[in-house]
């Protein structure tokens, strides 16, 4: 088990700050396709080419940031950034990974408003839209492969699904129920089969 | 002053409860911004086009994009701040010793059950944006009268061009490895050439 608490008394180097930010803002502006597709890019950066995090670290990295509210790919350079570096570490990964994307999207945002009354632009879009919808089955179908691994689970997630669907339940209520659930049923499923996949 | 605080505060909620990525975001986006009438399912989606083409985090990008699309740069600052600061604090607070919460049963036990429900929102998220995009089930509003649409009636059941790129798209998402960016550009040339 790989604790921390060590980075806290590491007084960085302004120039170890900026080669994080720097490192991080090259991240921020290839990774493409959300947090999913950061992590084996994140993973390049600080495991093979820094040396900053050893690669058993990052798995779990990884796995923490997955569980954490919040994007993927930000909570991972966040907690890369405070093992190398404590909390000023964290803060210019954090503040690295976010400026390219926050400039493109803002830029885009921009250019979309201008065009969106062009008919070429609105035919464009109906090609994109089921895209996009793809692109969101796609994210439930990688989720859905990695969390669904027993009936109860496979229940779970149709319940979750059908309560939207037919009862229009707020999604965060769901999670909450969902949590609870997960509480209750992990004694009966670790008592049934003891592998316990988090 | 308002919409700037009400877009903080409905992003720094969603972020907390963004658990498993930004798409999980979407239904709940969708509900919070239709009922204060500040954005439109279309709207949405386009925005989520946006987001999914920018690099970065997408649940990021999305809240940058819908506080744009309702208040301007001030928005997308607002909703810019509600999405990560919240998050950093808890990122901040776990990253003290973080190891011991992620390995500690209960909260392992919390995630057995979180993880499923999320497989089922996102679903949800895709389901919900089909039937506001005119793809299956479309009001009169809604119809994508470009498109080949198959009704019962009067009744609409779907409509071919856009199931036709949705099911592409899936296939080369699940067997290739084009990157999503490439294939929203290309839809758009598509959908110039379809529609």
């Amino acid at each position: 088990m790989v604790c921390v608490n060590s980075t806290d008394k590491i007084q960085p180097t302004n120039s170890l700050l900026l080669k994080i930010y720097i490192t991080f803002f090259k991240l921020g502006s290839i990774s493409f396709g959300g947090g999913y597709a950061m992590i084996p890019l994140i993973e390049h950066e600080v495991v093979v080419q820094n040396h900053w995090v050893k690669r058993e670290e990052i798995i779990d990295i990884l796995a923490v940031a997955g569980s954490l509210p919040g994007a993927i790919g930000l909570n991972a350079s966040a907690l890369v950034g405070y093992k190398i570096a404590g909390i000023r570490g964290a803060l210019a990964s954090i503040i690295g990974s976010l400026c390219p994307p926050v400039m493109i999207v803002l830029a885009l945002s921009v250019l979309f408003e201008k065009f969106s009354s062009y008919k070429a632009v609105q035919d464009a879009f109906y090609g994109i839209r089921p895209a996009v919808l793809s692109l969101i089955v796609f994210a439930a179908y990688k989720m859905g492969s990695t969390s669904i691994k027993d009936g109860i689970s496979l229940i779970i997630a149709i319940m979750a699904f059908g309560s939207m669907v037919i009862f229009d339940m707020h999604p965060i209520l769901i999670i909450i129920v969902g949590a609870f659930a997960g509480l209750g049923l992990m004694p009966v499923k670790s008592a049934g089969s003891r592998k316990d996949g988090v | 002053m308002t919409i700037l605080l009400g877009l903080f505060f409905i992003f720094a909620k969603l972020s907390l409860f963004s658990f498993g990525g930004g798409y999980v975001m979407v239904p709940i986006a969708m509900g919070e911004l239709e009922a204060n009438h500040w954005a439109t399912a279309a709207g949405l989606t386009d925005t989520v086009a946006i987001a999914t083409m920018s690099p970065g985090p997408v649940g990021v990008n999305l809240a940058i994009g819908l506080g744009f699309k309702v208040a301007g740069i001030a928005g997308a600052v607002a909703a810019f701040l509600g999405m990560i600061l919240p998050t950093t604090a808890v990122l901040i607070l776990v990253a003290v010793c973080f190891f011991k919460v992620y390995q500690n049963p209960v909260v392992a036990a919390m995630f057995y059950g979180i993880r499923p429900v999320v497989t089922g929102i996102i679903l949800y998220a895709a389901f919900s944006l089909a039937v506001k995009n005119g793809v299956i089930l479309a009001e009169p509003n809604t119809m994508i009268h470009a498109g080949y649409n198959l009704s019962f009636n009067t009744f609409h059941l779907i409509e071919f061009k856009s199931v036709l790129i949705a099911t592409a798209v899936f296939m080369l998402l699940a067997k290739t490895k084009v990157v999503p960016a490439a294939i929203i550009a290309a839809c758009g040339v598509i959908g110039i050439i379809m529609f």
